[in-house]
């Protein structure tokens, strides 16, 4: 059984939903402030530049926005829809610029740890991840930001790309052999 | 049936990233697979969301007002009426070189003796005149020159306040007084740059309905500045306070603008009594974070002049009315739980507030009680279903105020009006009575 709060909120969610299908500009910017954290967190993991990934966040609002009439909401869990929307632009966004290779401290964890050394290393690690990831296929990219990076359940990163739940666990086991063949390349 | 690799590894990712097994404890459960794995799930592990990678309330604020600009700027785009003979509409909401057109035709008109007549002339269009855009260009002006957040919220809350006068105006002149003489504009070149019509008087002129979309839309922009400054406002609750009673008032205005419009009208102004609904409830959850007690308190302000006004519809026997003025009271009532539900999960004693909702319920069953004995027959059902909601959230309260040990007084079944059947009142309590009949009007 669900907690009466979580029913209330759950309750809200649905009426924002449908005030925002049906052109409601409030209930969408309410819908922002529920998400956007969650999509900049997706973004910022996926791009090196922080100014980049506020850009990008705004882009997926407006997207989302312009796309909301056409949004079911029974049939895709809304932030995984967002997601989805969120992965797309950051495609279009690599598409659209030369290949970098240049690492940006903007995302250091500086509250965490704060030896330069260490600092930099872990930076190096996960700089190194996400242009791995990078090299995987759009599906792989996706199963593997959503259940790893933004904890989506299978459930929803299934009903989110129309697949099975089987189908998904598929694509992330290939997805984590592939990953690790790149990483392991990367170290020779 | 034979478990496959793909779904032992998603199990064993969804046990450490839950805390519900480490690493070795995972791969001890599968011996035979260990080989296989082990890189997989160590990979795995490194791909994690680093702890800091989070958007500045800066840039959260900034883009929400890019995103609500950029809405109310489609919004007037979709209401374009097509083209008017004899000249083009003008638009309230113009974005990018439209916009900074207009506030340099303004700065001109400022800045030149006949200018500043025009410019003081523009303060009296409304929505669709020639010279509105001058108006909204001569405000555009005003923010570049405003720094001080706090100021700028005063600011977006007298815009606002001036969009309502607007949709007032526009609602109480009679549609054949609806073309006024147009204040003379033609000869102000740099007025075609922003696309307004320089025909002759009266044919520059938008619908009734876009303009008073026009005026909606426009208040619904400047609420929603003003929120979005006095969340950047530095220990801003005095400026979202101020916000919040602000649209206390602009509540009690569409009341009267919606009593002065024709039948035609009415809908528009309810529909705009939903956007201060909504400003308001945003607002006071920003308040509630920091004073969640004095968002509260403003919360039941609201609940009551929504209590009033479904009062003073039922008298009039305006079954609509009531149902409209019920709808607002439920959604308020509700929030009122989720202020406190939102207290409780940040770790604030959340007794006072508790005990405000629980204290509150008797006096809005009795106006409830009124209204019901007043309200149409088709009506009753809804005052039926505001009762339940209103139980429903005592109940709440109740609870929450029993965990602290702090029920006090106040009585678990609150206590219903006289005058109503037993078979209602046995619905009103029943279980899920609030949401019951079908989880609230929607």
């Amino acid at each position: 059984l669900q907690e009466p709060d979580t029913i209330e909120k759950s309750r809200e969610i649905e009426d924002l939903l449908d005030r925002a299908i049906n052109g409601d500009g409030n209930a969408f910017g309410r819908l922002y402030d529920m998400h956007v954290d969650r999509v900049y967190r997706h973004i910022g993991y996926r791009v090196s530049d922080h100014a980049d990934a506020e850009d990008l966040t705004q882009q997926v609002f407006i997207k989302a926005w312009q796309a909301m009439g056409r949004y079911r909401r029974t049939a895709v869990p809304f932030p995984g829809w967002l997601i989805k929307i969120s992965h797309n632009t950051v495609i279009d966004y690599y598409r659209s610029r030369k290949p970098e290779t240049h690492i940006d401290l903007d995302f250091v964890d500086t509250k965490t740890d704060r030896n330069p050394e260490r600092m930099a290393e872990a930076q190096f690690e996960r700089e190194r991840i996400r242009l791995g990831i990078r090299q995987l296929h759009n599906d792989q990219q996706q199963v593997i930001t959503m259940r790893l990076i933004d904890d989506f359940s299978f459930a929803d990163i299934a009903a989110s790309l129309g697949k099975s739940e089987g189908a998904v666990r598929v694509i992330l086991h290939r997805g984590l052999v592939k990953l690790k063949a790149i990483l392991d390349r990367g170290q020779r | 049936v034979k478990t496959t690799v793909e779904e032992i590894l998603a199990r064993c990712i969804e046990d450490i990233k839950a805390g519900r097994a480490g690493l070795e404890e995972c791969l001890g459960r599968y011996p035979s697979m260990r080989g296989e794995l082990e890189p997989l799930l160590r990979v795995a592990m490194d791909v994690r969301q680093p702890a800091d990678v989070r958007p500045s309330d800066a840039f959260k604020v900034r883009a929400r007002v890019n995103l609500i600009e950029h809405i109310h700027a489609g919004q007037a785009g979709k209401r374009a009426p097509g083209p008017v003979p004899g000249g083009r509409v003008a638009q309230g909401w113009f974005t990018g070189w439209a916009r900074a057109a207009a506030v340099a035709i303004a700065v001109i008109l400022l800045i030149t003796a006949g200018g500043t007549g025009t410019a003081y002339a523009s303060q009296s269009s409304l929505p669709g005149d020639t010279l509105y855009p001058v108006k909204l260009g001569t405000e555009e002006l005003q923010r570049v020159v405003t720094f001080d957040d706090a100021a700028e919220v005063e600011l977006e809350l007298k815009f606002a306040a001036v969009r309502l006068d607007e949709l007032n105006e526009i609602v109480t002149t009679p549609e054949d007084q609806a073309t006024r003489g147009g204040i003379g504009c033609a000869g102000i070149f740099p007025m075609a740059i922003i696309g307004v019509g320089l025909s002759g008087p009266g044919e520059s002129y938008a619908a009734r309905p876009d303009r008073i979309a026009e005026a909606i839309a426009g208040y619904q922009r400047n609420l929603s500045l003003a929120i979005a400054k006095a969340e950047q406002v530095p220990d801003g609750e005095a400026s979202l306070e101020r916000v919040a009673l602000a649209i206390l008032g602009h509540l009690q205005r569409l009341d009267a603008i919606e009593d002065a419009a024709p039948e035609s009208d009415r809908q528009a102004i309810v529909n705009s009594k939903g956007i201060a609904i909504d400003g308001h409830i945003t607002a006071v959850q920003n308040l509630a974070k920091v004073d969640p007690v004095r968002a509260a308190e403003i919360n039941l302000q609201a609940i009551q002049g929504r209590l009033d006004r479904a009062t003073a519809e039922a008298a009039k026997g305006n079954g609509q009315g009531v149902e409209s003025a019920l709808q607002q009271y439920e959604e308020l009532r509700r929030f009122s739980g989720r202020i406190s539900a939102a207290a409780r999960t940040a770790g604030r004693d959340t007794k006072a507030i508790d005990e405000l909702n629980a204290r509150a319920t008797t006096g809005q069953l009795e106006s409830l009680g009124k209204i019901y004995g007043n309200a149409p027959q088709e009506t009753k059902n809804s005052v039926e279903q505001a009762m339940g909601v209103t139980v429903e959230q005592h109940g709440q309260a109740v609870q929450g105020l029993q965990q602290q040990g702090a029920q006090g007084d106040i009585p678990t079944e609150p206590p219903l009006p006289g005058g109503i059947p037993d078979d209602v009142k046995k619905n009103i309590q029943g279980p899920g009575s609030g949401g019951g009949s079908g989880g609230g009007r929607r």
